[in-house]
């Protein structure tokens, strides 16, 4: 390594003094061909940074007397823009592609809302003329008829429940209508139920925050709660949401036996990968996610994220 | 003044013409010197692709104007086999290169419009554009 890298300098400072001595496109070639190596090679624009100004040191001393030091400054700085395009190359890339995620995933809840929607509304509504149906039906049944008839219903009714919570999982129809407090809340109710864990809910956002703030914090307290009921043990969890003047935050918070955050975070496990997906959410937003825990010590996740004006 | 100029791909001294070549256009046309290196590592991608898939081909730059815009357009051409699948070789899995967002990838990024013109067995045609700012 220390090798490869060393042959790497020599060469950078040889394509360096071929162009300082005489401008010229092979040797900036060279660079260009150099810095995309050191892309594809995984060394940061930092490692090119230390390879130019090495270069620089050992050049210069021997050009100087020659030429004057503003134009080899001149030239220096063709060579360092040359060995820095295929970075800047890839950053153009990457922007481009946080941008094309951010739009499917914008995509992703618009096809939740609808998919939500439906459920709740077009198959919620097939439940209900059923029901009427069978009101209707019950009338021409004997007394035994009509009690196997309710037992029917209460299945129904069971299904009807079922579709509601799917439909909320799916794309809580209270956030859109009422905003974060009231959808947690709710959210908090439904797993509380169904994990037998204590799931508290406070705070304020004092009035409504944007649909993508909102829906950012939403996911991510779902996905915070999975992760305590799936892994944490704990006996009780407390979400707290505060306004300040321009940013909003969240924290989580359980009683767990805790994990090993960098471990956790740097495996590619399921719940690596949730928390990744936090930040990532949150990153979209310019937001924040800290995490702080430690085996035995519960787990704290807070999230920031600034507001606009 | 020459506001047009093309080189043959043949090997990797006419990479170096086709660079040499398009700074001296891009300065012609105003360009700044920052540009004039991406113009460059345009010229170095498109011919990569042509030495590498085709063994040969040509690039062709020229000024071009639109409303009182002025910007350069870069044309690469080959009769190679042709890209199977466009969409694919623009998108971040296709190589280590198109994942980092060098190559073809990276040329997109540079210039303000990217056309692929590729026909299976006959050949490809890439057009990039870039406008003054």
């Amino acid at each position: 390594m220390r090798e490869i890298a060393g042959e790497l300098q020599r060469e950078y400072s040889d394509a360096l003094r071929d162009y300082l001595a005489r401008p010229n496109e092979r040797a900036l070639r060279r660079v260009y061909e150099m810095g995309r190596g050191t892309l594809t090679d995984g060394v940061g624009v930092l490692g090119i940074a230390a390879l130019h100004h090495q270069a620089l040191k050992d050049v210069i001393p021997g050009l100087s007397e020659e030429i004057e030091e503003a134009l080899l400054i001149k030239r220096a700085e063709d060579v360092f823009i040359e060995s820095l395009m295929p970075f800047e190359m890839s950053h153009r890339a990457f922007r481009e592609a946080i941008a094309v995620l951010r739009r499917m995933n914008e995509r992703i809840e618009q096809e939740a809302k609808r998919i939500a929607h439906a459920l709740h509304q077009e198959a919620g509504g097939l439940l209900a003329s059923t029901h009427l149906a069978l009101e209707e039906l019950s009338h021409d049944l004997s007394p035994q008829g009509s009690e196997r008839l309710t037992l029917v219903r209460q299945l129904l009714d069971q299904m009807d429940e079922q579709l509601r919570q799917l439909a909320h999982e799916i794309r809580p129809t209270i956030l859109d209508d009422l905003g974060l407090l009231p959808a947690l809340n709710f959210l908090a109710k439904g797993m509380s139920k169904r994990s037998g864990l204590a799931i508290t809910v406070e705070g304020s956002t004092e009035g409504r925050l944007p649909p993508a703030v909102e829906t950012a914090l939403y996911r991510n307290v779902q996905e915070a709660l999975n992760n305590a009921i799936r892994h944490a043990q704990a006996g009780a969890v407390a979400v707290m949401v505060s306004r300040e003047a321009r940013a909003v935050r969240c924290s989580i918070r359980d009683d767990g036996i805790g994990f090993d955050v960098s471990a956790v975070t740097a495996a590619n496990g399921e719940r690596g990968l949730g928390l990744v997906g936090m930040r990532e959410r949150l990153e979209f937003l310019r937001g924040t996610l800290a995490i702080t825990s430690a085996p035995g010590q519960g787990a704290e996740l807070l999230m920031h994220i600034p507001l606009e004006g | 003044m020459i506001l047009e100029d093309h080189v043959d791909i043949v090997n990797e001294d006419d990479v170096i013409a086709g660079r040499r070549k398009v700074r001296m256009l891009a300065a012609e046309i105003g360009f700044s010197p920052a540009e004039w290196a991406m113009l460059a590592a345009v010229i170095t991608e498109l011919s990569r692709n042509i030495l590498d898939y085709a063994g040969r081909g040509e690039v062709l730059f020229h000024a071009i104007e639109d409303g009182g815009r002025r910007g350069i357009a870069v044309i690469a051409r080959d009769h190679g086999p042709g890209i199977p699948n466009i969409k694919e070789a623009l998108q971040a899995s296709y190589s280590v290169a198109g994942g980092l967002g060098v190559g073809l990838r990276g040329v997109k990024g540079l210039m303000d419009s990217l056309e692929i013109i590729s026909v299976p067995g006959k050949g490809t045609t890439v057009t990039a554009r870039k406008w003054l700012s």
